[in-house]
């Protein structure tokens, strides 16, 4: 079973902290530990700011939170300005792949996609 | 513009000698070599006699929950930069020039440091049985416990938990520095380690400057974190922090480097 959720909000900085809660809501949900769940809150932070930052002026930044079996994929979409696929020889990015298992970004027909997966790294008893 | 009431205000000796002597000391910081004692003296001189005018500024902003020490502090960095700025060249009068500074930096303290919501007194109170139930846990399970284990042992709900957590890590900031169980020197010591994987990235260029310009300890975490792939529970070990205590440095020091790289 999976359980999905969208957030949806104005690109702009000051909203950024929207997805950091619920992100960090999502992993309590998907029982990850609590430095997973630091560790997500920063992701989705930083992956969201590098969508807000890059976003067509006035347009929307969603976060889409699916949640399965105790693993958690995020994608943070919005519309490009530059349309450039995000680099993946920055410090953002160097973040984003320290933080969570993996992350993939993607750009089709203007909107960019930064996809996070974490998936809880050790078993907890239920 | 001249007409506007620039002097520094709550010193009523402010008058034409003042404003004079002003006007010398910036000419001297224009014309006099940097590393002069003469500059040096003349920068001070300014610095002193425009305190009021912080002050001033700093009061305004007096109510709304932050230290007001701390914003003088703050107004003094932008009256300093203002001073170190100014160029003569340009026939503005100084304080109107400074002000805008001052109350910037003042205006970002309050975004830096007060995002911050008060915590309501509820939450306050669950603070330290959270952060005990955290550490008893992480001993007992060897790894980070859920949100859902420390609720359980404290008796609360997980969402309490997690207001908790939340607020923890948005929390003043300022009191991080000097929470007693640093060992800054210490951290600074164990930790010898140059750069791993930093040649790769692409912006080392601007990132090293702000990277030197953190905290040691915070510079230490973030390159633990992202270039040693420790985990924060590996890092608070390491360090003899609490992890929680690692992630508000690491969700601080991130957004000071963010706020860094993309201010040009």
């Amino acid at each position: 079973m999976t359980n999905a959720v969208t957030v949806s909000f104005p690109a702009q900085t000051q909203y950024v902290s929207l997805a950091r809660t619920m992100a960090a809501a999502m992993a309590v949900r998907a029982d990850l530990p609590i430095d997973q769940l630091e560790d997500l809150r920063l992701a989705v932070d930083e992956a969201a700011a590098q969508v807000v930052l890059d976003a067509v002026p006035g347009s929307d930044v969603q976060c889409v939170f699916i949640e399965s079996h105790g693993s958690l994929r995020i994608e943070v979409r919005g519309t490009t300005a530059s349309g450039v696929v995000p680099a993946t020889n920055t410090f953002s990015w160097t973040v984003l792949t320290a933080l969570v298992d993996n992350v993939t970004a993607s750009v089709n027909a203007g909107e960019v996609c930064l996809t996070l997966h974490v998936k809880r790294h050790e078993p907890v008893d239920a | 513009m001249s007409s506007v009431d620039t002097s520094p205000p709550g010193d009523e000796r402010w008058g034409d000698e003042q404003r004079a002597r002003e006007r010398e000391l910036l000419d001297v910081l224009a014309s006099a070599p940097e590393e002069s004692a003469e500059f040096a003296a003349a920068r001070e001189e300014l610095i002193t006699m425009h305190l009021p005018l912080v002050h001033h500024i700093a009061r305004r902003y007096r109510d709304r929950g932050e230290n007001y020490d701390d914003l003088v502090q703050v107004g003094t960095i932008g009256l300093i930069s203002s001073i170190d700025r100014f160029d003569i060249g340009r026939g503005l009068e100084f304080s109107t020039f400074a002000t805008p500074t001052i109350v910037g930096e003042i205006k970002r303290h309050f975004r830096d440091r007060t995002t911050t919501i008060r915590l309501p007194r509820r939450l306050q109170e669950l603070r330290g049985p959270v952060y005990v139930a955290t550490e008893d846990l992480t001993g007992e399970l060897h790894r980070s416990p859920t949100v859902r284990e420390i609720a359980d042992r404290v008796g609360i709900s997980p969402e309490d938990v997690l207001e908790v957590l939340e607020a923890q890590s948005a929390y003043s900031a300022k009191s991080l520095d000097d929470d007693g169980d640093d060992d800054r020197g210490g951290v600074a010591s164990t930790l010898g380690f140059e750069d791993p994987g930093m040649e790769e990235i692409e912006y080392r260029e601007s990132l090293r400057p702000l990277l030197d310009k953190l905290p040691e300890r915070e510079r230490q975490i973030i390159m633990m974190r992202f270039f040693k792939n420790m985990s924060q529970s590996e890092i608070a070990e390491q360090v003899g922090i609490s992890q929680m205590h690692v992630s508000r440095l690491l969700a601080r020091a991130l957004a000071e480097l963010r706020a860094g790289l993309t201010a040009d």
